[in-house]
């Protein structure tokens, strides 16, 4: 069943290379105009004291069994106390509001289009681009073998279903040039902005920092934990430390 | 924090640049990421750059970064004249800018025109309410101003806000100490201990507010936390060490009457141990004042 098909090595030069190029210089174009369109964002009062009460709160947790008894006590009420402790959200308010938040403010919106469509609009022409250009052919070969039933997914422009799956169309090479060139790009504009397609798919889908359920959650930790002071065992520590000094 | 790695590499070039090497740009460049303080050298050699037509071309859009440094480090040295005229040049160039307004209210701080500043901040403020680098600058004026019960206002509304901001909480303590307000302090020390848990200095603050504050629950309190200090600096704190013998002698004074409870007594041997690393110390270090010691530690083991 392996036939061993001979592909043109005119193939690689004008299908395989230029595709790779072409998606590095969208790519990089995507980051320059990105750059340009971003709006600086206002950072809402309300969101940053609830980011830092996480932090203050997580701190606590963390360190819990560094301070005496009583003082954890306290932060501990002050934190989760039902009527105004921080971290207790009142629980008809919270779960709608970031989300209709986000839609009433007219600035995220406009963000959030504006991200998306940076994303969507060069992914779709250059995904068109590839199929009216480089379909009803054999592209690559994938180098280890695959089961049928990738034939759909692989082989799209080729119309003869005895050709072995691993033989691919360029429309499997775009896919892989979508997910691969994260590599590429922190190389090329520097490790912090090496956000290809993928990572923007996940920003996208978990758009805005959901304040109450962090909130929640962070209450929910500080209520379970015991507190047991680790000072005492501190002090036979330091004896013998300086034991081992003073011999 | 500094690493020590960075302050080996901003001490080398600091000498390389002090005798005539070159290296100047690397190590501005080093002092602003790290936001060290070395204003003198900055000035000098700062406007040494800036001065030159040829070398200020050559730095291309960085020029303006490092009028801003200089401009700071003039303002620190008092050389208040230099620092107009990097403001100046700044102004011209970005007329509407909120880094500029900074600097100008800087710059009429540092003049000691305290109302005019405070009107600048507040203004600066108004347009963003939320940077926390100008109500810094409002309470370091309040503290410039000699009126630490406006600072302490000042700085508790900003940490409503930024809570977990830990050198506002630092600044707080000391404060607080400064106005004999212990139990303030403690409480912001607290704080500190729970960001870093690791750090000895916070639990010797923090020991040493417990043990001015007194009663017998702080001092075994104090107590525990010089043993933690000791632990955590593998026993070279003298500090701690002399703390360790003092809170020993104060709560034997206070519980001469009552039981010894047993927890006290987790630790027995700590008090002498630790009289003994202290003397070992100063015979080391300063032998001239061990026999000081020694009857010091020798009248607070007899009351």
């Amino acid at each position: 069943m392996a036939e061993d098909l001979v592909l043109d090595t005119a193939i690689r030069d004008w299908v395989l290379i230029p595709l790779s190029v072409v998606m590095v210089l969208i790519g990089i174009l995507r980051y320059f105009v990105s750059k340009l369109m971003r709006s600086s964002p206002t950072p809402d009062a309300k969101m940053v004291k609830e980011g830092q009460v996480v932090i203050r709160a997580r701190n606590l947790k963390v360190g819990a069994n560094f301070i005496p008894p009583r003082s954890f006590r306290t932060r501990r009420f002050y934190f989760t106390n039902e009527e105004n402790g921080l971290l207790h959200v009142p629980k008809g308010e919270a779960p709608t509001n970031p989300q209709a938040a986000m839609f009433s403010d007219p600035n995220m919106a406009m963000d959030m289009m504006k991200k998306n469509l940076s994303m969507i609009i060069p992914q779709t022409l250059t995904f068109a681009w590839v199929n009216f250009f480089f379909s009803g052919f054999v592209a690559a070969k994938i180098p280890f073998p695959l089961t049928q039933r990738f034939r759909s997914m692989l082989q799209n422009g080729i119309d003869l279903s005895t050709v072995d799956v691993s033989y691919v169309s360029s429309r499997s090479w775009y896919f892989l040039n979508l997910f691969g060139l994260r590599g590429l790009f922190s190389l090329i504009l520097g490790d912090e902005n090496a956000i290809d397609d993928t990572q923007r798919m996940m920003q996208m889908g978990g758009f805005g920092f959901d304040a109450s359920k962090s909130l929640g959650a962070e209450k929910d930790g500080l209520d379970i934990i015991q507190h047991e002071w680790a000072l005492p065992r501190f002090e036979q520590r330091a004896e013998s430390v300086l034991r081992k000094l003073v011999k | 924090m500094v690493t020590k790695t960075e302050e080996t590499q901003l001490n080398q070039l600091e000498n390389q640049v002090e005798n005539g090497g070159g290296g100047v740009w690397e190590y501005l460049s080093l002092v602003r990421k790290l936001k060290v303080r070395r204003s003198e050298i900055v000035l000098k050699h700062g406007l040494s750059i800036l001065n030159d037509p040829g070398k200020r071309s050559a730095l291309g859009p960085d020029e303006w970064t490092l009028y801003e440094q200089v401009a700071i480090a003039a303002m620190d040295c008092q050389s208040l004249n230099v620092a107009q005229n990097c403001i100046k040049v700044l102004k011209k160039k970005f007329p509407d800018s909120k880094r500029v307004g900074k600097l100008e209210a800087l710059l009429l701080e540092a003049k000691g025109m305290w109302e005019e500043a405070e009107k600048a901040y507040t203004s600066l403020l108004e347009d963003n309410p939320l940077d926390q680098v100008i109500h810094k600058r409002k309470v370091a004026m309040a503290k410039a101003q000699g009126k630490p019960s406006l600072a302490i206002e000042h700085l508790n509304k900003y940490l409503e806000v930024f809570m977990a901001d830990h050198d506002a909480w630092r600044e707080l303590a000391e404060i607080y100490v400064s106005l004999q307000m212990y139990k303030q302090a403690a409480f912001c020390y607290e704080e500190l201990i729970l960001t870093q848990p690791t750090l000895p200095l916070y639990h010797l603050a923090y020991a040493d507010v417990l043990y001015t504050i007194g009663g017998l629950e702080n001092l075994i309190a104090a107590r525990k936390y010089y043993a933690a200090t000791i632990d955590l600096t593998g026993g070279k704190s003298t500090r701690a060490l002399l703390g360790i013998c003092l809170c020993g002698s104060a709560i034997a004074q206070l519980s001469k009457g009552r039981n010894k409870e047993d927890k006290d007594m987790a630790a027995p041997e700590l008090q002498s141990l630790a009289a003994t690393a202290l003397e070992r110390e100063y015979k080391q270090k300063a032998p001239a004042k061990l026999n000081l010691l020694s009857s010091a530690l020798r009248s607070l083991k007899i009351s």
